[in-house]
Order: structure tokens, then C-alpha cells, then sequence
């Protein structure tokens, strides 16, 4: 049978164009029960003796995603009109049903109602697309009651108080949500209910709803048509909230009608919005702009700042120069009078899971009833989310992880469900068997197969060595250098992983490993192979995560730390990168080829550098370890001719008791010669190797980028340096770190952006990739396959045939590795803390920043930065005069006076004014 | 967009990948001409109008003259696709399958029977959702057998893509412009030759080949519907004859 | 079903329908059997001494139609007849051709054939009737004996050297046609039989059935008259004279739709049938256009079926 849809839309452009659509109805869809026996057998049924069959309505996935997760909803049949709904509302939750749906430990059938004769719902005239989508799902439940028979029983779920009536009134069953969980009569399942707003099915109470507190605390949003047509008229302006990290009541938006960047200021003018939303802005009459000076601020209830770790970044928001004035020297005496706005609307919402704690409150009385609990996020940018609870004993004073999940304009704070598990979206499950199902037989052995391969050339006779951090079990590469009869060398990179990234984009990983170059790369894609559930897996997750003490892996740890391992003295397969080198580090030829290697020795940088600084030793081993090291010398040279940036990030390094795990030791990681020869090596395997699969796959490689930095971002830094008399030309590389940190270096495919695009403006280099880790990251793993594919090794997999789908690939790769980034980030932040609760110690420190109330300082010794307040709480800085072209803050009256990059003695210890909140104060001493 | 559902299996309208459209074919629609018929593929449809045998127009055009000299029209109309068009004939499009078009029945007609004459085939698109060429080569070829031309084999056209990892049969427009590659293949039916073969975009070889295969299993079953309308009309007609 | 545009309403359709599945009932087995669609295979006994005729040709052995019709097998020989093709001719069919061209010595004439037929001047007899050889003055006056688009009724003698029609227009019966309506329907409509020329008494009509599907409704032409009628053609008073009357061209309309209506239904034209449906028209008071529409043509469709059933039933009957 063939029907037509017909609907009009209207395109981009503004026209209105019809489309009319065939829409097929077939007889031939299974209804998947395992009961029934007319359809046809399905894969992964609903079960046969289920206690009922339940059929969820949209409202429900949207906004009880977490309770359907959760193992002990199961049966349920999704009808394709939900789905559908869902994946134009939300697609974040949509994803999650996907993968429930395709989870095969999961009972969830996918049902397609639209295209089933007897379920097809055509629109009524005068019905709105809601009611004719309430209707097919209704048709559809009464189908599979009458479908499956009397014996099973089959429940509407819905909260919709309609869509409930009428469906009891046809004879469905039909239940809220409410009502089913607790019919399961599983306590912990009730918590994980979300409260639905006023209109539904009326619930308990939700918020003080004692008549006093009931009054507007907040602007009614306008409507979308009417932010729409204020957004054309020139009334509204659209831009992402970005919340002031020291001051929460302080945002900015930065909007590109104005050109410059509004702040929001206070609480209610933001008007519910959050950190990341894009919101629609109403400008305030000119005189309401008063000057502001940039504060580090609490906010009312009396809690500070936290202590970053140097360098805080983007959150300072990095103000676009006004284009009438000059730049720096004009804006003498105040901040630049910058247009102050409200929120009158939020157009996109930014909601996540955040990490924090319940605030302290006393029990109530009666245990099991419900309990609402203030939850505070360790992100100072997040407000307070009041959540409903029946375990408050067992929340109190432990981490967890909210979602929000609405805000009324009645109420103070958002409201929000507890939700367990994932954080910074990294998956910490164990691998799945399926996933480990597809690791070669353990233990593993060079076979004889792998040794007749003729792609794959025998260096078991080559002198192979590998430099990595001490203690570091997954070595990825391997090097060699062979001086060649002709006076050149012979150099190889045989390697699965070390990376020579440049620094600032890796700042705050704390890695165990210390780096050493090989360019013998582990092959992984020998065991690796696309479309396997490990290859799935390693993909999803993106990379390794490297916590304190902690490693989160992205392949399994056989693999990780023997078969792709470069160990010593066993044979190991491995991808290879030879040049032919003068003994001035021209390259004189390059070549690949996959290989079997047998690594010698597998050092520690303090062992290699010990070695090469060691003028006794004069065996082959030591004498290839100083060629390499003069051979990187001379490339280190040349790379920062051309202006790549040398930085000197701060890397912290803990040393951990083994036994209490609490860190011993915090120091600045030790950069030696040996670290930067083997990153050397590592950054022309990876230039070498991009240059090549670029050459055969122009138009899907998978490259590494990183765009320069706008001049704005680099404003406060030339004021910086402008002060001390540094005049900076930033047009090329060579600047300091900080301001770079708003352009983070970024994967891409080859395909979408033009040539002068891929330009590596950290490492000066017009084309880069990332080759050498496969191990760890899966960016890796794919130029492998690039590369194997460019040598006719192996096939392209039909993945780089798919344009979106491989910028799909690179968007989730640029996703995980930020997240990564962020949880070591945080890792280390929580071990700095519980290092510093025992020691409070005095030290140097240098000033970086001026504020109004005081300034931000870096610990060299420790690398972390803070604020410093020279004025008490509560008062708003008038004592202290701030001049900002010489960025100095002065006493009038005195002669003290505090500039930047001037050094001051500081005292640190930790204090935990609320548990589980500990702060690193720093105080001027 | 994904356009082959990974749950579920189906396609944006219902159908299975390996499933074509819904058929519908008339024979006998412009009165006029020799021979004409409507041909539908889901929501495209084509009319083709034959005009001959019959005396040379233009003397300068004919080649061979032992052989009927064969001219084909493609055109679509103002109205077939969403926005109206202008300029519709004349276009390089519009000439490029006109070649096509002739160069495939050409293949299949019997010239050599009809020395010193000519044949003219009109082709009109009325409705264009995807697949436009091979609706106006199977609607050619049966309007070529109402007028009674003596042809080889039925030519039958149809046209596959490979989206989401899928070989997928018979694409719509809006499949056909999601950027995947689109096969079209054109083929005698009963003596399984290929006449006409195009494809634009990449595939690897192997994928090729499946993709071709699920094309040439679409043809066989239009050349089966062909088959039995012609015939159909050819009893109705016979019989009303007396 | 074609040529004319019908809406019909539901009760017509049906009836429509109920006379056609009639028709199709009554029509012979043999036939719906012996259909052939193109590249088929033609069943045959004894493939060597087979013949292969028209619309057949030989594929891997197999005898294979090319062309969408019926089989026909005479003694040996096998060939597939064709419903809606153009018209086969055949050596002394005649033909109603229309003139397009004036060329050297000969008329270029439209028959519904592949080709132009040719009428060479020779094979047209001269005005005054004499013999003669034909001078350069007689081809500078072709134009005064047919011009362009001139109706002109003729008869095949042979086929030319590239295919095309040879036609002679000798006789007194053959030449020029005036005063009445040319209709074209389908060549197969029109079946060889012996007499061609039909003079319509009792409404004065001349009704030709051309073998190629041109078929021409007129005014009576006494054939004795022609060289009296060219000397008076000048005088404008005789034309006045020589108007016909209206009881005939009524007379002629409705015989020509009578034959549309007929090719419309696809029935073969015989006079008796078109006598028939005319008058029947007559006798149910149809109007001369409204034989056209809706209503008679389904019920001519009935008084088919009827007739042929009848007919069947006779014969069946009388055996």
C-alpha cells in the first residue's frame, strides 16, 4: 500500500516549498514478543513471560532517560512516531535510547508503527501533529494488546494527563511513571523518577511551597517567535553564556551584532540561564553601564575562590578590542565602558551532569520519605540544583553526579535527579567480553605467518631501543640510528605510541611515562581491525585517560601493555618510519614499512640521559643515543627558526606513596634532553607520515590542527608584557602560552577545510597528524590504517568514504581527548589538595595578574595558580588603585605596590570551610 | 540524517533496501501518436510518445540510410520538480540524457527493417522524484512496442545507490541527493546485456559490483511487469477487434 | 477509449466494463493464447522447415518475436500480427493518401506508411482523357490536376526500389476526392475485402475504406461525370448550384462519427456496422454530435456484444 505525505515547509532561504513523500505500509513487521507466533522470529525479543509489556510516550524518554536506563525497566517496545520525536527534541537523549535499543542485554524493541498497515494513524483535518502522534501511539498499544492476546499485558506509560484519559477510555491500560515505579516496588528506582512540572499528572510537593515563598524570583522567558523578530529587529542579541569563573554572578556574552561583549550582571539578570547556553540578550539603557572593574567575587553565601592550576584559560573572558579605540595604550584610566544586558531568553540550553556534593542538612525526620537536598557542583559556574531524594543518608557526604533537569521561574534554584556513574562522558566500565573476544590468543607469539608476510620486513637484527618514563609498561615506540657507509645515518622510528605533541595542548596530563621517542610505531591495527567490537569501543572512547596514579585505557590492557608493547628482548610487531639522514638532519629519503622488531633495552629517560652525559661509555648503544641526541639538536633548532613554540608548560608531577596512595612528593616535571630528542623524533614521524597519506588521500586524511590564536586572545598578554617593556610580535609562533590556550589544537578530515587550513601553528608545521600513539589514542589508529592503505598494504575501510561520518569521527576525537584533558585536570587538582592538607608551606611565588582586589599568582616550584586578596571580603576594593597600562596595583599613600611578574614570599595551606570542598588559600606573607 | 534506519532496517519511506517502488504502467495515452505510454515509479512520472516509422524530416541528419534513423526528446516539464523551473529544454542535462536515452532503444530496435524512414521518440518527465532516466527508458520502451516497432528484447532500466553502508534499490530524491553514488544500469532483459551503465560519485570495486548485481535484479523485475502489461494490452486489444 | 475524451459517470463505467467483459468472454481462446509480447518465444514443432516471417527473427535457435501482436501460423509459415502498427501494403490495395509535395513528374502523397507513397504523372490520367506522352507542359499544369493537400484516392502497383510506394490512379473510380471528411483511424481496423467503394444509397454517400486506415465519408460522385464537372468548376454560379444539400452532409457526419465512435471501440470497421450505427442512431434520436459522447459510445460498446454474441450463439447453434 502506498501513501503519500504531503506537507509544506519552508526552506532556509524563506520559501515555501511542498513536499510530498511516499510513505509505504507493510504487513510484514514483527511485533517482536517472543510469545507471539504469527510474526517472525526477531533477534533480541521482548520476553515471553514479562509481566507487562510497556509502551512509553515521548515526554517519558525525554525527560526519564535516566530511569529507563536503569536495568530494571525492561520490555519495552519503542514505538519509530517516539523515536522520532525524540530525535528532533533532544538528540542527546536520543542517542542514549539508540544505544539502550541496541544494547543486546537490554529488552528493547524498536517497533515500527509507521509503516505497519493496521497502526498507520493518518491526520485528521484540525489535528495538531501532537494529538495525531498521542493518537498513533494509543492505536499502536491497543494493536499489541489485541495483537498479543489476553495472556500479556500491555501498559501505557505516560504523563500526560490527556493522552492517559483518553487511552483508559479506550480500553488501554495506561499508567504514569510514577505509578509503575512504584509498583516495582524498588526504592532506590523512585529517586531516579524525575518531578514533572505543573500541568501533568499532579505529583508530590515539590518546592517550598509555603505561600510566602511563592513569589516570581525570575523574568518570564519571551517567547521564541518574539526573541526571533527581536533578534531580526536589532533588539535582542544571540550569544553563548559564559559564566565569570571567579564570579558567578558576573557572565558575559559575547554577541557579534554588538561586536563587543555584553556583561550580565547579577543573578536575576541572568535569569536562569547557564554556563554554555546560547541566550537571547535585552541591552540596558546606556546610563545603567556603569564602569565596572573586573572583581575576583563571592557570591553571597560566603564561599571563595577555588585554587587553579596555572594556566587558567578561557574563562577569563578575552574581550574583543573596540573597534573604534586604538588597542592598549588609549584605554588609560577604566575598563572600557562595555554594554551591560539581561537574559530574556535561553534559545539553546546546555545541560549536563555535573560532579559535586550534597550541602550538609540536617536528616528529617522519618527516614524513606522524600527529602529535598541542595546539591553544590564543584564548578563555581553552576548554581545550586535542589534535587529530590530518598537516600539522603547515603548521598550526604559523598560525590555525586546531577543532572538538571528544569527551573522554574518560581523557583530560587534549578531542580535536577541524581544520576549515577558517568562524568566527563569517560567510560570507565570494564571492557566487555565481546570486546575481549577479539584479542589475539594470550599469550601471544610472533608466528610464522606474520614473519612470511612480504609487506611486513624482518629488523629483528637492528639495534632497537626505546626511552620512556620510569615504570612505564605500554611502550609504543622504539628507535634506531645506524650510521651508514656513506657517512649518513639511517634513522627509524618503530613505534604503537609516545607522543611528541607540542606541550600546551597536552599541559595538564600527568603522565607516569616519561616520553621517549622511537619512530618503530606498535602496529595495532594488526590486531585492531575496523568494525570489531574492540575496534567499536576504542573509537567510542577516543583515548587513554590518564589520572593520578590512575590509567583509564582505551584498548585492553593485554594489548596495551604486551602484545603492542615494545618490551625488551622479545619480538614484537611493529609500523616503521626509516630516514636517511645527514649527519646535519637533512632527510634524504623516507620510507615505511611494517615490521618485526626485537627492542635491546628499554630505558628511562634518567637511565638514557645518564648514558649519553656518561663520557666513558662508548658502546653502540650509548653512541647511537648521542647521535640521536645531536641529530634532535640540531632539528629542535631549526623547528624554532621557523618560529614553532618552545614552551615551557608547567607539568606537575606527583610522586605516590605506593602503599596509601597519597602523594609523597609534587614537583614541576623535569624536561631533559632525552625527553625533547625523543619528542624530536616523534614530531617528524608524525610530519612525515601526514605529508604522505595527505599525498594519496587528499581528500579524507585525518590531520591535526591548530588555528592561530585571534589577536584578541592575545591582548592581555601583550598588556602583560607590555608593562615590563616587553614588546611581543605575535604575528608569528613566538609568543608565551597562555593566551593560546583559547585555540586548543584540534583533529580534522583533510576534506573539509582548505590547504593553508591545516597549518600547526604551535609546531609551525604547514601539516601534522598524530601517528605514534596508537596505543593510546585513536586518532592513531586511523592514520595507521591511512597509511597502510596509502602503501597498498591493506584495504581503505568504507568508513573514509563517508565524509560526515569521518568528521564525525574527528568532532568525537576532539570530544574525548578534551574530556580527557579535563578529568587528569581534575584528578590532579583533587591530589594537589590532599597533598597540601598535611603541609602547609611558604614559599616564592610570581604575579601574573592584576585584579581590582588583589592579584592572581603562580608557584613556580608547584606550578599552581591562585588568587591573592589584598582587600577583606565584602569590601569592594576602593582602597587599592589599579593602573592598567603598567599592570600594577598600588596603595595611594604608601609606597606598596605590587606589579606584574614581580615576585612575593606567599603561604599555602588547605582549608575546608564545608566538607568536601577543600581550598587551597594562598596569603601574602 | 541517517537514511537507512539502524534499528529497524528501513528506509526513509518504509521500504526494505533491496525493495523498489510501486509500479504502475498505461499503455495507449496520447492518441496521436503511433504509440505512447505513462510510466510511474513511486511518485516520477514519464510519458513517452513514438512517432513512426515515417518519412525523413531533415535529409542532412540521416547517417545510413539502409537504416531507420532514431531521434529521442528528453524533456521535463515546468511543474515536475518542487520549484518551478525555467529554461527547462535546452539545458545540458536535458541533452545529455536525450543522447542516452537514444543510444540505449537504439541498441535495441531493429533498424535495418525500416530502410529510409525515421523514428521519433518524445520523453516527457511530468513528475521528477529520483530515478527520472530510467523511468523515461522503460516508459521508451513500451511505447516503442505499442507502435508495433520491431525491437530485440524489452530494455529495462533501473537505479541503485549505496548509502549508510548499504546497497540500497531504486532511489528516491531525496536518497538520490544525500551525495551517495547512483548506479544506473540499463539492460536487455531476456538476453541479460547490459546497454547502458553510468554511475557518478566513487565506490571501491567490490561494492561496485553488488550494487550493479541489486540494479540488474530491479530491471529483470520491471522487464517482468513490462511484460505483462504489453501483453495484457495486447489480448484487450484483440479482443475488442473481433 | 482514445481519441475520444469521455467522462464517464459510475453507472456508465460499469456498463462499460460488464460489455467488454463480454467481449472478451465471446472472443475466441485462440487468440489470447497466440499473444506475443516482444522477445518471447514462439512455440513451433519442427524448427527446420519453419518459415519466419514478419515480427519474428532467430535467437540461439529459438524463434523469437520482435513485435507485440498475435501469432499467426499458415501451412509453414510463422509471423506475428501486429495490432497498432502502420499499415502494411500490399500490391493493388487501395489507399486514400493526402498530396504533401509537388516534385518532378510525380505527386509526394501522406499514406500512414513509413515512407511517402509517389503517384508518378504518368500514371494519372490526363484531364481530357487522351493517351499521350507526357510533355513538359503537362508537368508545368500538375498542379492544376492535384495540388497540395488534395485528398486523392489511389491504388498500389508496386513497391520502388527503396521501399517506398508506387501508386496509380488509372481507373475512373481513383483521383481527386471532394466534399467530404477524411478520417484516419488504425490500419488493422480495416480489413482486406472485395469491395472497397461503398455507395451509400439511401443517404447518397460515397464511403471509402482505404486499406491503410484512411477512410473517406463523401458526397456521391457519379463517376461518369468527372470530365463535366471539371468544365464547369470556373463559373462561380455552377459552384453555387453544386452546393451540396444539407440533408447529405447531415447524412455524412454521421456516418463519419459513426466510424469514430467504432475506432474508438476498436472494433473492426465493416460498412454493415457503420450502416448499423448510424442507424441506431437515428432510431434512439441521437443527436449527430452527441454520438460522440459519453452515452451512445457505451451504447455501441453494448450493441456490440450483444451482436457478436448473438452471432455466436448462431453459429454455435447452427453447428
Amino acid at each position: 500500500m502506498l501513501q503519500s505525505k504531503t506537507f509544506v515547509k519552508k526552506t532556509k532561504a524563506g520559501r515555501v516549498q511542498k513536499v510530498v513523500r511516499e510513505h509505504y505500509l507493510r504487513d510484514d513487521i514483527p511485533c517482536g514478543a517472543a510469545s507471539c507466533s504469527t510474526c517472525g522470529a526477531v533477534e533480541h525479543p521482548l520476553s515471553a513471560d514479562a509481566a507487562a509489556i510497556l509502551v512509553v510516550d515521548t515526554n517519558v524518554v525525554l525527560h526519564q532517560i535516566d530511569l529507563l536506563e536503569n536495568p530494571a525497566i525492561d520490555d519495552v517496545v519503542l514505538l519509530s512516531v517516539v523515536l522520532d520525536e525524540v530525535k528532533n527534541k533532544n538528540l542527546a537523549v536520543f542517542n542514549r535510547i539508540k544505544a539502550l535499543c541496541s544494547n543486546k542485554a537490554r529488552r528493547f524493541f524498536v517497533f515500527t508503527n509507521e509503516h505497519h498497515r493496521d497502526t498507520y494513524v493518518k491526520e485528521m483535518v484540525g489535528e495538531s501533529p501532537n494529538d495525531r502522534n498521542d493518537r498513533a501511539i494509543r492505536v499502536a498499544t491497543r494493536w499489541y494488546q489485541s495483537h498479543l492476546g489476553e495472556n500479556v499485558k500491555v501498559l501505557l506509560i505516560t504523563n500526560d494527563r490527556d493522552n492517559k484519559r483518553k487511552a483508559t477510555e479506550e480500553g488501554i491500560n495506561a499508567e504514569t511513571v510514577e505509578s509503575y515505579v512504584r509498583s516495582l516496588a524498588q526504592p532506590g528506582l523512585l529517586d531516579l523518577v524525575v518531578v514533572s512540572t505543573s500541568g501533568d499528572v499532579t505529583m508530590e510537593d515539590v518546592e517550598d511551597l509555603r505561600p510566602s515563598k511563592k513569589k516570581v524570583i525570575y523574568n518570564e522567558h519571551k517567547p521564541m517567535s518574539e526573541i526571533t523578530a527581536g533578534l531580526r529587529c536589532g533588539i535582542y542579541h544571540q550569544g553563548k553564556l559564559r559564566v565569570n569563573r571567579y564570579n558567578p554572578f558576573e557572565a558575559y556574552v559575547g554577541s557579534e551584532s554588538i561586536g563587543d561583549e555584553i556583561v550580565i550582571r547579577g543573578r536575576s539578570n541572568m535569569n536562569r540561564a547557564f554556563d554554555g547556553d546560547i541566550v537571547a540578550v535585552e541591552l540596558l539603557p546606556q546610563d545603567q553601564w556603569h564602569e565596572s572593574k573586573s572583581f575576583i567575587a563571592d557570591d553571597d553565601e560566603d564561599e571563595e575562590d577555588d585554587v587553579h592550576l596555572a594556566p587558567n584559560n578561557a574563562d577569563d573572558a578575552p574581550r574583543k578590542a573596540n573597534p573604534t579605540q586604538s588597542t592598549v595604550t588609549s584605554s588609560a584610566d577604566s575598563v572600557s565602558s562595555r554594554p551591560v544586558g539581561l537574559v530574556v531568553g535561553v534559545i539553546k540550553r546546555n545541560w549536563n551532569s555535573y560532579c559535586g556534593s550534597l550541602e550538609p542538612m540536617p536528616m528529617p525526620a522519618g527516614s524513606g520519605g522524600v527529602a529535598h537536598a541542595l546539591f553544590v557542583s564543584k564548578d563555581r559556574r553552576i548554581p545550586k540544583i535542589r534535587i529530590q531524594t530518598r537516600q539522603l543518608g547515603n548521598l550526604l557526604d559523598k560525590r555525586i553526579i546531577v543532572a538538571v533537569d528544569s527551573w522554574d521561574v518560581l523557583s530560587r534554584y534549578p531542580s535536577g535527579h541524581y544520576v549515577v556513574l558517568i562524568e566527563n562522558d569517560i567510560n570507565t566500565r570494564p571492557f566487555s567480553t565481546q570486546v575481549l573476544a577479539c584479542l589475539p590468543p594470550l599469550p601471544w607469539t610472533l608466528s610464522p605467518e606474520d614473519l612470511a608476510n612480504p609487506n611486513r620486513q624482518d629488523l629483528r637484527h637492528v639495534r632497537v631501543f626505546s626511552v620512556d618514563p620510569p615504570g612505564c609498561r605500554d611502550i609504543d615506540d622504539a628507535l634506531h640510528c645506524t650510521p651508514l657507509p656513506n657517512g649518513n645515518f639511517e634513522v627509524g622510528v618503530h613505534g604503537s605510541n609516545k607522543y611528541a605533541k607540542c606541550n600546551f595542548d597536552l599541559q595538564w596530563l600527568w603522565h607516569i611515562r616519561s616520553i621517549s621517542i622511537y619512530t618503530d610505531i606498535a602496529d595495532v591495527t594488526n590486531f585492531v581491525h575496523p568494525g570489531t567490537p574492540l575496534d567499536e569501543e576504542a573509537a567510542q572512547r577516543g583515548t587513554s585517560v590518564y589520572l593520578v596514579g590512575q590509567r583509564i585505557d582505551m584498548l585492553p590492557k593485554p594489548l596495551t601493555e604486551d602484545v603492542c608493547s615494545l618490551r625488551a628482548d622479545v619480538e614484537r610487531l611493529a609500523f616503521s618510519v626509516i630516514w636517511e639522514m645527514t649527519p646535519h638532519a637533512d632527510i634524504i629519503s623516507t620510507r615505511y614499512t611494517k615490521s618485526v622488531i626485537k627492542s635491546c633495552a628499554a630505558m628511562s629517560y634518567v637511565e638514557a640521559q645518564a648514558r649519553m652525559d656518561d663520557s666513558r661509555l662508548v658502546d653502540p648503544l650509548t653512541v647511537d643515543l648521542r647521535n640521536l641526541n645531536s641529530l634532535a639538536k640540531i632539528m629542535r633548532h631549526r623547528r624554532c627558526e621557523r618560529g614553532a613554540l618552545t614552551l615551557a608548560s608547567a607539568e606537575v608531577k606527583f610522586e605516590i606513596d605506593s602503599e596509601t596512595h597519597d602523594p609523597l612528593d609534587i614537583g614541576i616535571y623535569q624536561i631533559r634532553e632525552a625527553n625533547q630528542m625523543i619528542e624530536e623524533f616523534m614530531l617528524a614521524a608524525n610530519i612525515s607520515v601526514a605529508e604522505k597519506i595527505l599525498k594519496h588521500f587528499p581528500l579524507c586524511s585525518l590531520l591535526r590542527r591548530h588555528p592561530s590564536p585571534t589577536k584578541e586572545m592575545l591582548e592581555p598578554l601583550l598588556r602583560t608584557a607590555s608593562s615590563v617593556g616587553l614588546n611581543l610580535d605575535v604575528s608569528s609562533s613566538k609568543a608565551l602560552a597562555e593566551s593560546l590556550d583559547n585555540a586548543k589544537a584540534v583533529y580534522f578530515c583533510s576534506g573539509d577545510l582548505t590547504f593553508s587550513e591545516y597549518y600547526h601553528y604551535g609546531l609551525a608545521a604547514s601539516l601534522y597528524t598524530h601517528f605514534t600513539s596508537p596505543i593510546r589514542r585513536y586518532a592513531d589508529v586511523i592514520v595507521h590504517r591511512l597509511l597502510a592503505a596509502a602503501l597498498d598494504i591493506a584495504k581503505l575501510p568504507p568508513l573514509f568514504q563517508d565524509g560526515p561520518q569521518l568528521t564525525g569521527v574527528a568532532d568525537n576525537l576532539n570530544y574525548r581527548h578534551r574530556n580527557a584533558q579535563m578529568a587528569s585536570r581534575a584528578s590532579v587538582e583533587l591530589h594537589t589538595h590532599i597533598y597540601f592538607k598535611t603541609r602547609p608551606t611558604d614559599t616564592e611565588a610570581r604575579i601574573v595578574k592584576i585584579k581590582a582586589n588583589g592579584f592572581i599568582v603562580f608557584v613556580p616550584k608547584f606550578g599552581i595558580e591562585g588568587p591573592i586578596y589584598l582587600t577583606p571580603k565584602g569590601d569592594k576594593g576602593g582602597d587599592w588603585v589599579v593602573d592598567e597600562v603598567h599592570q600594577r596595583i598600588t596603595k595611594p599613600g604608601t609606597s606598596i605596590s605590587y606589579a606584574v611578574l614581580q615576585t612575593v614570599m606567599i603561604h599555602m595551606e588547605v582549608v575546608e570551610p564545608q566538607p568536601h570542598r577543600p581550598k587551597l588559600q594562598l596569603t601574602l606573607i | 540524517m541517517e537514511y537507512v534506519n539502524p534499528l529497524t532496517g528501513f528506509r526513509v519511506d518504509g521500504r526494505r533496501p533491496n525493495e523498489m517502488r510501486q509500479l504502475k504502467a498505461e499503455v495507449g495515452v496520447v492518441a496521436r501518436a503511433d504509440g505512447s505510454a505513462l510510466f510511474e515509479m513511486g511518485n516520477t512520472r514519464v510519458i513517452a510518445a513514438v512517432y513512426g516509422p515515417r518519412e525523413v524530416q531533415n535529409k542532412g541528419q540521416q547517417v545510413n540510410s539502409k537504416e531507420a534513423l532514431v531521434r529521442c526528446e528528453y524533456r521535463m516539464a515546468d511543474f515536475s520538480t518542487g520549484d518551478r523551473r525555467r529554461k527547462p529544454k535546452g539545458d545540458r542535462r536535458s541533452t545529455e540524457i536525450s543522447l542516452v536515452i537514444r543510444q540505449t532503444m537504439e541498441a535495441s530496435i531493429l533498424t535495418h527493417l525500416m530502410p529510409h524512414s525515421q523514428i521519433d521518440i518524445f520523453v516527457q518527465v511530468l513528475q521528477a522524484d529520483g530515478g527520472t532516466r530510467s523511468a523515461c527508458i522503460n516508459a521508451a520502451t513500451l511505447a516503442l512496442a505499442d507502435a508495433g516497432i520491431p525491437m530485440r528484447d524489452i530494455v529495462t532500466s533501473c537505479s541503485s545507490g549505496y548509502l549508510c553502508s548499504t546497497p540500497l534499490l531504486d532511489l528516491n530524491y531525496i536518497e538520490d541527493s544525500a551525495g551517495g553514488p547512483d548506479v544506473t544500469v540499463g539492460i536487455l532483459a531476456k538476453m541479460d546485456k547490459v546497454t547502458l551503465l553510468q554511475m557518478d560519485a566513487k565506490l571501491p570495486m567490490d561494492t561496485f559490483e553488488t550494487v550493479m548485481e541489486l540494479a540488474i535484479e530491479g530491471c529483470k523485475a520491471i522487464a517482468n511487469y513490462i511484460r505483462e502489461v504489453l501483453l495484457e494490452n495486447t489480448k484487450r486489444l484483440e479482443c475488442q477487434r473481433g | 477509449m482514445r481519441d475520444l475524451q469521455h467522462s464517464l459517470n459510475q453507472t456508465q463505467r460499469v456498463r462499460l466494463d460488464a460489455a467488454l467483459n463480454e467481449l472478451q468472454t465471446i472472443a475466441p481462446s485462440g487468440a489470447s493464447a497466440a499473444a506475443v509480447t516482444v522477445a518471447d518465444t514462439i512455440p513451433v514443432n519442427d524448427e527446420d522447415n519453419i518459415l519466419k516471417g514478419h515480427g519474428t527473427s532467430d535467437q540461439d535457435g529459438e524463434v523469437v518475436a520482435t513485435l507485440c501482436g498475435v501469432v499467426e501460423r499458415v501451412n509453414k509459415l510463422v509471423y506475428v500480427r501486429t495490432l497498432r502498427a502502420r499499415y502494411k501494403p500490399e500490391v493493388g490495395d487501395i489507399i486514400v493518401g493526402r498530396v504533401i509535395e509537388i516534385a518532378p513528374k510525380r505527386w509526394r502523397l501522406e499514406i500512414n506508411f513509413s515512407q511517402d507513397a509517389v503517384l508518378m504523372l504518368s500514371s494519372m490520367n490526363l484531364p481530357d482523357g487522351i493517351q499521350r506522352r507526357r510533355t513538359a507542359v503537362d508537368e508545368l499544369n500538375m498542379r492544376s490536376i492535384f495540388e497540395e493537400n488534395d485528398v486523392i484516392c489511389a491504388e498500389v502497383r508496386g513497391f520502388q526500389h527503396d521501399g517506398s510506394l508506387h501508386l496509380q490512379a488509372r481507373s475512373q473510380k481513383y483521383g481527386k476526392l471532394e466534399r467530404g471528411q477524411l478520417l484516419t483511424v488504425h490500419a488493422y481496423l480495416v480489413k482486406r475485402r472485395k469491395q472497397h467503394f461503398h455507395h451509400l444509397e439511401q443517404y447518397d454517400v460515397d464511403l471509402i475504406l482505404g486499406c491503410n486506415g484512411f477512410i473517406w465519408v463523401g458526397e456521391h460522385v457519379v463517376v461518369g461525370e468527372n470530365t463535366n464537372m471539371m468544365e464547369d468548376k470556373p463559373s462561380l454560379s455552377a459552384e453555387v448550384e453544386n452546393f451540396t444539400p444539407l440533408e447529405t452532409r447531415k447524412h455524412i457526419c454521421r456516418l463519419a462519427n459513426a466510424v469514430r465512435v467504432l475506432s474508438a471501440l476498436g472494433f473492426t470497421l465493416t460498412v454493415e456496422l457503420i450502416i448499423e450505427t448510424a442507424e441506431a442512431s437515428i432510431s434512439s434520436n441521437v443527436e449527430i454530435n452527441d454520438m460522440l459522447g459519453a452515452e451512445f459510445y457505451v451504447q455501441t460498446a453494448e450493441r456490440e456484444a450483444k451482436r457478436r454474441a448473438d452471432l455466436l450463439k448462431k453459429k454455435s447453434g447452427g453447428r
